[in-house]
């Protein structure tokens, strides 16, 4: 069983690591979903974690979350000081395909998070407004489509007050305008020092958002950088100096 | 700005509204009225009918007493609701965080996982006041044809079943945090339900630890409750059962803990919950709430019995299903037991049922021994037992001071009530359902 730490503030590097996740495990079975995993999510960056289907994305964010185990390795929150923070008060995950209390409509359910979660009432009416989630208020969460859904899901988690937010495929479900508005209302709560660690399957939208990029592949993590330093790795690797897009990239690396 | 509300406070409101969202909630809801209803409507009719009502024989019913002829029946539709209808909501409430998703997202509160699942009991056992509103509309029938309610007794079958649901809740938590499926939930808490009967049945050819494990079945406390009887070691059992089904619930909703540590938390828990439930079995206090003292001896023979310091041993030579036995164990035993802190009583037989073995000359007699003393009898009913008692003691009997219990006899028929359980409270409970769903729109 892995363990959480908190270490006192490293003031060595800007921007600051505020996750770091050091050989993190997981196995189902004889099944090895994590393998190892070493990376670091930094302050007010936009992290990507790239992976194609079945590479162990939800589960290493369900790990960070603390709703799914994992077997060794160590979750550590550099700047947490002597005072500890709980990890709870860190972060925030937003899984992919759930639909949380069905019964209940969107306006409760995101009053019900502002409520339970201690969210952040100020941000609101803007949320409801950037996301389009107005018309959607009185309407059951078990009557909302994919994309409304996903919309109502990062309202939520947009709303929680934890520095750090998880976001399982945010642009699933999402048509080509809506991942569009979705990716700008990212940009801007992380411009505005949130940080958000996203995972995305496809791998041109990665690109277009993230500052930062985790790959992640059959377990393991391949390669972690920004896009130009993934780029020069992957020219390396391949001894090549025309990998054209991120995707070819990604396919060099893994 | 934060909002300034407990969280708490919001996970209730949360689990109330998933209630009053289910729709097995509601159905449940409405059946729990004709149910009711049909027990009511059958048990005041007999009662009236046996106190003289359309001509049948004045005076049977005049030792009647309406905790045993009509609100045990009564009630008895409750427990039928407990057993078959309440644990589908209890199992949709607990399991329909983790079904839909909703449970990852509120595990990453810090609030601890036992009162996340003491809040949905609470909401639960509100929910099962709610319906104990059609057992108390039959109170107010019965009080207005004008018959006689004895508070006591009537709180304490309320108590009982409360009780009772309590353990449903508990079971159908702890099933349906160990499951996956929900449907799978049901089938194991339905299980245990009849796994008790069965255990009941073991008992009662078995006798001996069956008989005794059989005594804190749900089925036997409800049993009890409605002869207006409170053990305080049934309770304290059934409290310690209804605390260790939420903690196994609550250890098996934190999802983020290793599947190992769970088991070794739920193998820990498990002991010491066997470990207090074995205390609480040595307990015995009692207290009788019935009117007419069916659990009790007179005030008289009590008080006599209350003198006597030494040790009674007593050995029934009868088998576990000869009638014999269940009458002795019924009429005069288990008063005794109530009684006499230094009472061993021991069954004595080579068989279950008996017909076997009555060319032994000792089968059918009853032992009494004290300091020495021995007296044998075959007399089953409560004064024999007494008489004997008395005897091998050698206390005099009291004189019989006590007053009678003359009855509440009522030949009046069960007016109204078929309108109000077939019909009003269906249809009200229909109209609450559509205007909670409208308002919450």
């Amino acid at each position: 069983m892995g363990q959480t730490t908190f270490n006192h503030a490293d003031d060595s590097a800007v921007p600051r690591p505020l996750v770091h996740v050091q050989q993190l495990s997981k196995t189902y079975g004889s099944f090895s979903a994590l393998s190892g995993v070493t990376f670091s999510v930094r302050s007010g960056e936009l992290l990507g974690l790239i992976g194609p289907n079945g590479a162990g994305k939800t589960t290493l964010f369900e790990c960070l979350a603390g709703v799914q185990p994992f077997d060794s390795g160590e979750i550590t929150f550099p700047f947490g000081g002597a005072q500890r923070p709980p990890k709870s008060s860190i972060l925030f995950y937003v899984p992919d395909g759930i639909t949380p209390w069905p019964d209940q409509t969107v306006g409760w359910a995101l009053q019900f998070g502002i409520g339970f979660f201690g969210g952040l009432q100020d941000l609101y009416p803007d949320i409801v407004r950037e996301l389009s989630l107005g018309e959607l208020l009185h309407v059951r969460i078990r009557a909302l489509s994919k994309g409304q859904r996903k919309r109502f899901l990062l309202g939520l988690g947009l709303l929680m007050p934890q520095r750090v937010l998880l976001i399982d495929e945010p642009f699933e479900g999402l048509d080509l305008r809506q991942s569009r508005e979705v990716a700008a209302v990212l940009r801007k709560f992380v411009d505005k020092g949130r940080t958000i660690f996203v995972s995305i399957h496809q791998i041109a939208d990665a690109a277009k958002i993230c500052d930062r990029f985790v790959l992640l592949s059959n377990g393991f993590v391949v390669a972690e950088g920004k896009l130009d330093e993934l780029t020069s790795l992957a020219e390396r690797k391949q001894a090549s100096t025309s990998l054209g897009d991120f995707e070819e990239v990604f396919l060099a690396l893994t | 700005m934060r909002s300034p509300k407990c969280p708490w406070f919001w996970l209730l409101r949360k689990e109330w509204r998933e209630l009053m969202a289910s729709r097995a909630w509601w159905l449940f809801l409405v059946l729990i009225g004709p149910l009711v209803g049909v027990s009511f409507i059958s048990a005041v009719r007999t009662y009236a009918e046996a106190s003289g009502l359309n001509g049948t024989s004045v005076g049977v019913g005049e030792a009647f007493s309406p905790l045993i002829g009509v609100w045990a029946p009564t009630f008895s539709g409750c427990e039928l609701a407990a057993a078959f209808l309440f644990p589908f909501v209890a199992i949709r409430l607990a399991a329909g965080d983790r079904q839909s998703g909703a449970l990852k997202m509120e595990l990453q509160h810090p609030i601890s996982s036992f009162a996340r699942i003491a809040t949905k009991g609470l909401v639960l056992l509100l929910g099962w006041l709610l319906a104990m509103l059609a057992p108390l509309a039959a109170v107010a029938l019965w009080k207005s044809y004008g018959g006689s309610i004895y508070v006591p007794e009537l709180v304490t079958v309320f108590f009982g079943h409360l009780l009772n649901a309590s353990l449903t809740i508990a079971l159908a938590f702890a099933a349906a945090s160990l499951t996956v499926n929900p449907s799978t939930a049901a089938i194991v808490t339905l299980a245990v339900t009849v796994g008790s009967w069965i255990l009941s049945f073991i008992a009662a050819v078995q006798g001996g630890w069956w008989e005794r494990a059989a005594g804190y079945t749900p089925t036997a406390l409800v049993a009890e409750f409605q002869h207006g009887l409170v053990r305080l070691d049934a309770v304290t059992i059934a409290l310690v059962l209804i605390v260790s089904g939420f903690a196994v619930a609550a250890i098996w909703m934190r999802l983020g803990i290793d599947v190992r540590r769970r088991a070794y938390e739920s193998v820990a828990l498990f002991a010491a919950a066997a470990f207090v439930i074995f205390g609480c079995s040595l307990i015995n206090r009692s207290h009788d709430f019935s009117e007419n003292r069916m659990n009790s001896f007179s005030i008289a023979d009590e008080r006599a019995l209350r003198e006597i310091n030494s040790p009674l041993h007593i050995e029934v030579h009868l088998a576990p299903e000869d009638p014999r036995r269940a009458d002795l164990d019924r009429r005069a035993l288990s008063k005794l037991r109530r009684v006499l802190s230094n009472l061993q009583v021991d069954y004595v037989s080579s068989t279950s049922i008996g017909i076997f073995e009555q060319t032994n000359p000792n089968y059918g007699e009853i032992w009494y021994l004290m300091d020495g003393r021995k007296i044998v009898s075959r007399i089953t009913t409560q004064e024999g037992v007494l008489e004997s008692v008395y005897s091998v003691a050698g206390v005099p009997p009291p004189g019989d001071d006590s007053d009678i219990f003359r009855g509440h006899p009522l030949a009046v028929p069960p007016r109204g009530a078929p309108f109000v359980f077939y019909g009003v409270w269906p249809i009200l409970v229909v109209c609450v359902a559509f205007f909670f769903q409208r308002s919450r729109s």
